[in-house]
This record gives C-alpha cells, sequence and structure tokens, in this order.
C-alpha cells in the first residue's frame, strides 16, 4: 500500500460511507460529529463501512479498536496511522 | 411504501387475534462468547450479537413449529422450512422484511453474511421481489433505536413476530447472589387461531435456553 495523504483517506472514507447510505450527502457531513448521530447509521451499516474500508485499504480492523471510526476524523486519523 | 405497510397493518390488526408474550433474557454469556470470537476474527468475519438472536429463533421454532408458517384460507399452513424475515428499516422512512432462508440449516457465518447484504440491499434499493415475501417468522430488533421492548404486528399471512429490545443492564439473582447482567426483553406476538399462551411460552424459554449455550448455535 503506498501513503495515502490525509485528504485521499478521507476521500476514500467518504466514498465508503456513499456505498452503504446512498441517499446522504457525505460531503454535508461535519468530520467531528459522531457518524451516528448524523446518518441513521445501525450494527449492520457500520460493519458494512468498516469491512468497505478494510477492502479498499487493505488495513485489518481489530474489533477493539471499531469505537475510534466513531467519526470521520477518527476513521483517518486511525487509517493515516495504519497505512504509513 | 407508507400505504403498502398500511393496508398490511390494519389487515393485521383486524383479521388477526394477536397475544403477547414477554421473557427477559440473560445474555452475558452470550455478549462473552461473542466478544471472545470476533477478537480472534478478521473483519469481514466478524458477528452482530442480532445473528445469534435470528439463529437461535430458528431452532426454538423447530421445538415450537405452530409460530413458523402461514394462516390462509382459514387454516394453518405450517412451513418445513424457517426463513426468518428480518424487519429492516428504511433511512428514508418505511420498512420491508426480507427473508434469509433455511436459518436453522446454516450456521452464524454464513447466516452474518447473508444478513449483511440482505441488509445493505434493502437499503440501497436492490431487493428480489421473491425475498419480501418468503419469510415464515419475522424477527424485528429495535434496541439500536434504544426502546427496550417490542410488541410488534404480525406480518399477514405470518403468525408470529419475534421482538427485541435493547441490550439493558439490569439487576440480576443467580444462586442467591445478585449481581449486574446484561438483558435483552424477547417478546412474541403471535396468532392465538394457531397457538396459545402456553406453547408461546415455551418457544420463549427455549429461546432463552438456547441463547445460554451460544456455541452451540
Amino acid at each position: 500500500m503506498t501513503a495515502m495523504s490525509e485528504q485521499e483517506l478521507k476521500e476514500v472514507v467518504l466514498r465508503a460511507l456513499s456505498g452503504i447510505a446512498p441517499e446522504v450527502d457525505v460531503g454535508s457531513l461535519d468530520p467531528g460529529k459522531d457518524l451516528r448521530d448524523q446518518i441513521d447509521l445501525d450494527s449492520v451499516d457500520f460493519l458494512n463501512f468498516v469491512i468497505g474500508l478494510h477492502k479498499e485499504l487493505g488495513v485489518e480492523i481489530p474489533d477493539a479498536d471499531v469505537p475510534k471510526f466513531a467519526t470521520v476524523n477518527g476513521c483517518v486519523a486511525y487509517l493515516l496511522k495504519r497505512i504509513q | 411504501m407508507r400505504r403498502v405497510i398500511a393496508a398490511a397493518m390494519a389487515r393485521s390488526k383486524r383479521e388477526i387475534p394477536h397475544y403477547y408474550l414477554a421473557h427477559t433474557v440473560d445474555m452475558s454469556r452470550a455478549l462473552d462468547w461473542l466478544a471472545h470470537e470476533n477478537a480472534q476474527r478478521p473483519v469481514t468475519k466478524r458477528l452482530l450479537y442480532s445473528v445469534l438472536l435470528l439463529r437461535a429463533v430458528a431452532l426454538a421454532v423447530r421445538e415450537v413449529p405452530e409460530v413458523n408458517g402461514f394462516w390462509i384460507d382459514g387454516a394453518f399452513k405450517q412451513s418445513e422450512a424457517i426463513h426468518v424475515g428480518v424487519a429492516v428499516s428504511l433511512r428514508q422512512g418505511g420498512l420491508v422484511n426480507p427473508a434469509i432462508h433455511d436459518v436453522d440449516k446454516i450456521g452464524l457465518d454464513e447466516l452474518m453474511e447473508r444478513m449483511l447484504d440482505l441488509v445493505n440491499r434493502a437499503r440501497t434499493g436492490r431487493l428480489r421481489s421473491s425475498e419480501v415475501a418468503d419469510g415464515t417468522i419475522t424477527v424485528t430488533n429495535l434496541g439500536e433505536q434504544g426502546v427496550e421492548a417490542v410488541y410488534g404486528v404480525i406480518y399477514p399471512p405470518q403468525v408470529a413476530l419475534v421482538g427485541c429490545g435493547k441490550i439493558v443492564a439490569r439487576p440480576w439473582a443467580v444462586g442467591g447472589m445478585l449481581g449486574i447482567r446484561p438483558t435483552i426483553q424477547i417478546s412474541l406476538a403471535a396468532d392465538h387461531r394457531v397457538s396459545d399462551g402456553h406453547r408461546g411460552g415455551r418457544f420463549l424459554t427455549a429461546l432463552d435456553r438456547l441463547l445460554q449455550e451460544p456455541e452451540k448455535l
């Protein structure tokens, strides 16, 4: 995996969210706010979202780390550390 | 969609004499087992606790088959197959009830794969019409919406619906000792033309017993 910029990772995260909730304008999400408060995501959606990121980036995401994906910023920060 | 739901639910309440039972289940063994399993699994193979519920419902149905099937032309037609309908709420509003086939015959991993696929397709408008009509019993889990108990409306011509609330930490006495346990309230809405409280109670206690041995699901 080649290194990705923070902006590129954010685009990957938003694209994965679009795959789960195509009706949502992901560009309007507040990256610092809890995703579940902004989009009606349940545990199935959330797992599909994390699986989407894993498949796109090849990063293994332990179950204990999933809470770090609560916000867009949290996802980007976690993934940035894991792929560099 | 709202009109379709309204027609089905109005028919259900008009034609089906519902009875309701509820049972609180200690989920500590199921959740401990799940956490241990998931800690060893890659993300693509992880399990959600709702698959334990679906699988336990299917196995409990084997013991109390009067809750599985259809009321058609004035008579109960029991279904040999156990196709569990999963009530999926849509973000735009509304509800669909696609079924996972033969839940009693597949393992947790396959059930998990099918559930993720089904819910994802339901919410992105890619369900096949046959999937929406195949359920022989329905499970609705509103725990993530924050409710503690669900008393559902049976989806006709089915004859039963299982409702699950959220996981709540409750004081729980075991062997004369009081502790705090994660619990859920599971309800059964069933058609009194087909079964009665005695059999419905057997179904819920079977469900509880099955959830106490998650490694066997």
